[in-house]
C-alpha cells in the first residue's frame, strides 16, 4: 500500500506491520512522533490522517499514530500548516501539565483508543 | 413537518413502588429499572441512585445524560434505529419529562472524565446540576472489551430514558411547544423577504469513545446530509462520545440543541430557518475534504444566505470546523462558528488548533483550561479516585479535605460547543 504508519503504539504496529509499512518508534514521545512527521512532510510525504486525531488531550495520552503517503512529491504547505499547528497545540498542553506516569493498564487503554482512531477506515483508503 | 413538544415539568424524583409521574414528581421503581437494564449480558451488576439539585452529590465519571421522551403521535419512536424501528421521526407529538434526566456512570477505560456536582462551584458550570437525575451505575462483566462496555452503557442510558419517557405518555403536558419545517420552496414562498439560514451540525466520529449515531448509523460512515430539526428532538442523533467531557454533546444536548431552539425562535421574524445539515469529524484528511466539500455544496444548494456551524470536541475537529467555515464562506455564504477554547490556564494562548481569516464570527463556549476548585461533596456517585486520572485533573487533584483542583474540561457540558452552558464574558 502506498502509505506509511508512523507510530509509537505497539498495538498499531502489531496489528498492521504485515499489511502496511509501519515505522515503529517505541521510545518516542507523542511530541517526537509529531516532529518526525513534520520532517517527513518537509521531505514531500503527504499527511493522510490528522495529527491531533481523537479528543484525548496531547498531555494525557503518550501514544500517537499518524499515516503519511509513501510517495514523496512537492511539499504540501497545507499539510505543513496542519502539523505545525498540531505541534504548537500539543506543546501548549504539555506546558500546562506534563503527561502523568500512567499505570500499565491505563497505558493499554490509551493504546486501544489510538488503535481504534487509526483503524477506522484504514482498509478503505484507496490513495 | 410539524412537531409538538409536550413538556411535563418534573420538580422532584423519588423511589416508589411504581414508575409514574404524579404532581410533577417522577417516581422510580428501582427494582423494575434494574431488571430492565440488567438484561444486557455485558453488565454484571446495575445500581440506581438519585441526585437532585442542591444536594451535596458529585457524579463521576459521567458517560451520557439523556432526557426521557416518548412519542405520543406521529411515526416512529424515540431513538429510531437504535431502540425503535428506523421510521422517520420529527412529526406528530412527543412528550418530554422536562427537568428529569438519566445519567450513566462507569469506568470504560482507566482514564475517564466527566463530573456533575449538584451543588457548589461546580454546579454552576454544568446545566445538569439543575436536573432531577436518575443515575445508573453499571458494572460490566469481567474482561469486557472497551467497545462492548461503551455500547452497554450507551444502551443502558437510552433504555432507561425510554422507560421513564413512557411514564409521561398519558400525562397532560404543562406546556406544548410547536415547531414546523416546511418543504424548502414553500418556506421560501412563505418568507420571501427573510434571509435563509441553515445550521451545520458537526458530529464527533473518530472511533472508540468518540462516536455519534444517526438513526443508528455510525456517523463516521455517513456523508453530510440534510435532516429536519425536529428529528433531532425525537432522538435521531445519539451520543457515543465519552471523551472531552466539557465539550462533547451528550444525547441530552442533541435532544435540546440550543442552536436549533434559537433559530426556531427567530424563524419567521428575523430569519427563515430552512434546515439542518449534519456532517462528521473523521480522522482521515480525505474524509475531512469530502465532508467539508459536501457540506458547502449542500449549503449552496439550499440557497441560504447564512449558516451557523457548531463543532464537537477538541483538536482534530478544529480542522473540520475551519474547512467547513472556509468552504462555505467561499460560496458567498456568511458563517458563524461555535466552538470552545483550549487557550492555556491564563487564557492567553491560541485557542484553536486551526484558524482562517474567514472565521471572523466566532462564538466561544469558554476556556476549557481554566483551573477551578470544587468543594468536597458529602456523597460520591461513581468513583472519585479516578479524578486523578481524569482529563484536566492531575496528580494531587484530590485535596485532603476532598475538594478538587481541576481544569474546567473535567466538568460535563461546561464549555459545550452548542452553547448549552452558562459561561459568559465581561468587557472592561
Amino acid at each position: 500500500m502506498d502509505k506509511i504508519i508512523i507510530t509509537n503504539n505497539k498495538l498499531v504496529h502489531q496489528g498492521y506491520y504485515e499489511k502496511v509499512e509501519t515505522l515503529f518508534l517505541g521510545d518516542f514521545t507523542y511530541l517526537q512522533v509529531l516532529e518526525l512527521v513534520r520532517d517527513k512532510i518537509h521531505k514531500g510525504h503527504k499527511l493522510l490522517t490528522h495529527p491531533l486525531s481523537g479528543s484525548v488531550k496531547p498531555n494525557e495520552t503518550p501514544f500517537k499514530s499518524i499515516i503519511i503517503s509513501k510517495k514523496q512529491n512537492v511539499m504540501s504547505f497545507a499539510d505543513l500548516s496542519i502539523i505545525e499547528e498540531s505541534i504548537a497545540s500539543a506543546k501548549r498542553f504539555m506546558g500546562n501539565q506534563v503527561t502523568p506516569a500512567w499505570s500499565e493498564k491505563i497505558l493499554n487503554d490509551f493504546r486501544i483508543i489510538d488503535l481504534s482512531l487509526i483503524e477506522n477506515g484504514i482498509c478503505n483508503m484507496y490513495f | 413537518m410539524h412537531l409538538e413538544l409536550g413538556n411535563i415539568f418534573i420538580n422532584d424524583v423519588q423511589f416508589g413502588s411504581q414508575t409514574k409521574v404524579e404532581n410533577k414528581t417522577l417516581y422510580v421503581n428501582k427494582e423494575e429499572l434494574i431488571t430492565l437494564i440488567s438484561e444486557d449480558e455485558h453488565l454484571k451488576s446495575v445500581d440506581v441512585e438519585l441526585a437532585k439539585p442542591g444536594e451535596s452529590i458529585r457524579i463521576t465519571p459521567v458517560k451520557d445524560v439523556i432526557e426521557p421522551r416518548v412519542k405520543v403521535a406521529g411515526s416512529g419512536g424515540i431513538f429510531p434505529g437504535v431502540l425503535t424501528k428506523v421510521d422517520t421521526v420529527g412529526a406528530g407529538r412527543t412528550h418530554v419529562l422536562k427537568g428529569a434526566a438519566v445519567v450513566t456512570t462507569g469506568k470504560v477505560v482507566g482514564f475517564q472524565e466527566g463530573i456533575i456536582d449538584m451543588t457548589g462551584t461546580g454546579a454552576e458550570y454544568t446545566p445538569f446540576s439543575k436536573l432531577n437525575n436518575v443515575v445508573l451505575i453499571c458494572q460490566p462483566v469481567d474482561d469486557i472489551k472497551p467497545h462492548d462496555h461503551e455500547r452497554a452503557l450507551r444502551m443502558a442510558g437510552l433504555k432507561a430514558a425510554e422507560y421513564f419517557g413512557k411514564a409521561g405518555k398519558d400525562i397532560e403536558p404543562d406546556e406544548v411547544l410547536s415547531f414546523e419545517t416546511l418543504p424548502l420552496l414553500k418556506s421560501i414562498e412563505k418568507y420571501p423577504k427573510l434571509p435563509k439560514v441553515a445550521y451545520v451540525q458537526m458530529l464527533q466520529s473518530q472511533g472508540l469513545l468518540h462516536d455519534t449515531y444517526v438513526y443508528g448509523v455510525d456517523a463516521k460512515q455517513t456523508l453530510p446530509t440534510l435532516i429536519k430539526p425536529t428529528e433531532l428532538m425525537d432522538g435521531a442523533i445519539i451520543s457515543g462520545n465519552c471523551v472531552s467531557a466539557c465539550d462533547k454533546n451528550t444525547t441530552y444536548h442533541h435532544l435540546n440543541n440550543p442552536i436549533v431552539q434559537d433559530l426556531f425562535k427567530q424563524h419567521g421574524k428575523e430569519i427563515n430557518f430552512v434546515g439542518v445539515i449534519i456532517t462528521n469529524e473523521n480522522v482521515f484528511l480525505a474524509d475531512k475534504q469530502r465532508s467539508s466539500n459536501w457540506t458547502a455544496d449542500l449549503a449552496e444548494y439550499l440557497g441560504v444566505e447564512g449558516v451557523v456551524v457548531s463543532q464537537e470536541g477538541f483538536g482534530n475537529p478544529d480542522t473540520d470546523l475551519i474547512m467547513n467555515c472556509k468552504k462555505i464562506e467561499e460560496k458567498g455564504i456568511k458563517t458563524v462558528i461555535v466552538t470552545d477554547e483550549y487557550a492555556g490556564r491564563n487564557g492567553a494562548s491560541q485557542s484553536l488548533a486551526d484558524a482562517d481569516p474567514k472565521a471572523d464570527a466566532v462564538v466561544t463556549g469558554g476556556n476549557a483550561n481554566e483551573v477551578i476548585k470544587l468543594p468536597p461533596m458529602e456523597k460520591i456517585i461513581g468513583d472519585l479516585s479516578i479524578v486523578n486520572t481524569i482529563a484536566g485533573g492531575f496528580d494531587g487533584s484530590v485535596q485532603k479535605d476532598g475538594s478538587l483542583v481541576v481544569e474546567l474540561q473535567t466538568i460535563t457540558g461546561a464549555t459545550n460547543e452548542l452553547g448549552f452552558n452558562k459561561l459568559t464574558a465581561k468587557g472592561f
